[in-house]
């Protein structure tokens, strides 16, 4: 069953490279994935906070965020004082 | 002979399994006949399953729309085939007879639990469609949270080959080696009712979208406002700030000849009214602008809808708005004629722009017909025969169409006109025999 399981993207191989666009969109996301990781590894921050300290592009810190969110990487932690800015940390493993 | 055993007959084929595709293949199912449902997605419930709320009742969208899609796939006598492409359709005598290719989607859909999985597992990142892009998505995906059928689906043109998803998936439904499966069929009429396309609002430069990370379209808006929203909440997608100052531009690609589409697309006041209203709800503090032409609230409840926005505070303008700028901190200024009050250009700022898209035909239907031409109208949706008293027919005898692939309107109108549809379709194929 394994080797079948094995097969299909085998076969497909054979006739058909990977994605380039796929591959530089993984490296893109891992690279951020991890940046933002070690951002919020010792405490939550805002979204200017991560920006801040990673010097990334605003809108793609806040695009790969929420894509963390959605796949259960971070989670909401609080909002600020001014109501302006949730703080994100790093959701527990549990 | 072979070819023969092959096709699958019919009564009707029903193109499109939105909101007006289901109601219409409901309605005719549960007279008798044998329906055919073809859509193009991965999965039935075209755009009204992504929204919030309908107006001016503000009743949940989905509420309405999941039962109507469960009740579809359940329906004995509807057969669905999604992820499917016509590829013509040709008048033989009394029946229309023709080719659908039903798209690999790489996974098997009988035995796919959507337990997600290969999601999980799944190291690619790229835009998700269903969610206007505001978040990423894996290359096997399952479409939204809501989906039916509810199968994940193989983004081959984003897919790395790395195999992580066939070696997780518990149920063996990972087969790189599906193929692209043809169907002929054999129906006697046909149901068009493959609703619209929305406008491109980079379309309209000067409003800055795509460029200003601030500005969104109407549908980014509903996204941010449902239960299975993109972010946590109403956010700014350059920065991730909570906007305290929203303002909307009405008419972004309707009665605009400058983009070619002149007419009113009909529910863009009403959807502005109905999520400024949500906005108040999700945003209390916020303030909410509504830049006008003018406020057309026709239908039954809407003038009386607008007025409670009005007295919600949210401000409405008569101004059309000439550009937008970004300023340094991602607010925005707008530039507009303020109508009433000279017609002088004046400028305000705003964290956060909707442009509130209009509505575009879908048409590409029509280069399926291969022996009959299937009239356009003069602003591209299908044409309709005979507007007023039998406004589904189409140019060609036994074809038929439903919903927005006619003219613009709202859900209550769609479903109305996809009623009345079904009742000229079954009319038609009881007049044959």
């Amino acid at each position: 069953m394994e080797n079948k399981k094995q097969k299909t993207v085998d076969i497909l191989k054979e006739t058909r490279k990977a994605s380039e666009n796929g591959k530089i969109r993984v490296k893109e996301f891992m690279g951020i994935k991890k940046k933002i990781k070690a951002s919020l590894k010792l405490e939550s921050k805002t979204i200017p906070q991560i920006i801040d300290e990673t010097k990334l592009d605003a809108s793609f810190v806040t695009y790969s965020l929420m894509t963390m969110m959605k796949y259960g990487d971070v989670q909401v932690d609080k909002i600020d004082d001014d109501d302006e800015y949730y703080f994100y940390k790093l959701k527990e493993v549990k | 002979m072979d070819n023969q055993d092959k096709v699958q007959k019919f009564d009707v084929m029903v193109i499109g399994g939105g909101i007006a595709g289901e109601e219409a293949a409901l309605n005719l199912a549960k007279m008798g006949f044998k329906i055919i449902l073809v859509e193009k997605d991965y999965s039935i419930g075209g755009k009204m399953v992504h929204l919030s709320k309908v107006f001016p009742t503000l009743d949940c969208s989905a509420c309405i729309t999941t039962p109507k899609m469960s009740e579809t796939t359940r329906e004995p006598n509807i057969t669905i085939k999604t992820y499917s492409e016509i590829k013509e359709i040709e008048k033989s005598g009394n029946h229309f007879i023709g080719k659908i290719i039903k798209k690999p989607r790489f996974v098997d859909e009988d035995t796919c639990t959507g337990c997600q999985l290969c999601e999980d597992v799944c190291p690619v990142s790229v835009d998700d469609q269903y969610q206007y892009d505001l978040v990423g998505r894996k290359a096997i995906y399952i479409p939204f949270a809501i989906a039916l059928p509810k199968v994940a689906a193989i983004d081959l043109d984003n897919c790395i080959l790395c195999g992580a998803c066939e070696k997780v998936c518990p149920a063996n439904s990972i087969d790189f080696t599906e193929k692209p499966e043809e169907i002929l069929f054999e129906v006697t009429s046909v149901l068009i009712a493959t609703g619209f396309n929305l406008f491109d609002a980079g379309k309209k430069v000067e409003y800055g979208y795509g460029r200003y990370k601030n500005v969104i379209h109407a549908m980014q808006m509903e996204r941010q406002l449902v239960p299975t929203r993109p972010f946590n909440t109403v956010l700014r997608p350059k920065d991730g700030k909570s906007p305290d100052n929203i303002a909307y531009v009405l008419c972004t690609g309707s009665r605009d000849k400058s983009v070619g589409n002149p007419i009113c697309s009909q529910i863009c006041c009403m959807y502005s009214i109905k999520q400024a209203q949500l906005l108040m709800g999700a945003l209390p503090m916020a303030d909410v602008t509504i830049y006008y032409i003018d406020i057309r609230a026709y239908g039954k409840g809407f003038q009386e809808f607008y007025q409670q926005t009005k007295d919600m505070d949210v401000e409405f303008v008569k101004g059309k708005i000439a550009k937008i700028e970004e300023k340094e901190d991602g607010n925005l200024e707008l530039f507009y004629e303020d109508i009433e009050n000279g017609g002088k250009v004046k400028t305000a700022e705003h964290d956060m722009v909707v442009l509130a898209v209009g509505l575009l035909p879908n048409n590409e239907i029509a280069s399926v017909f291969k022996d009959e031409e299937l009239e356009l109208d003069p602003f591209n949706y299908i044409k309709q025969k005979d507007k007023l008293i039998n406004p589904a027919l189409t140019s060609i005898d036994g074809v038929f169409v439903a919903g927005t692939a006619a003219s613009p309107m709202d859900i209550p109108d769609t479903i109305l006109s996809a009623g009345a549809a079904s009742a000229e379709v079954a009319g038609y194929i009881r007049s044959l025999k």
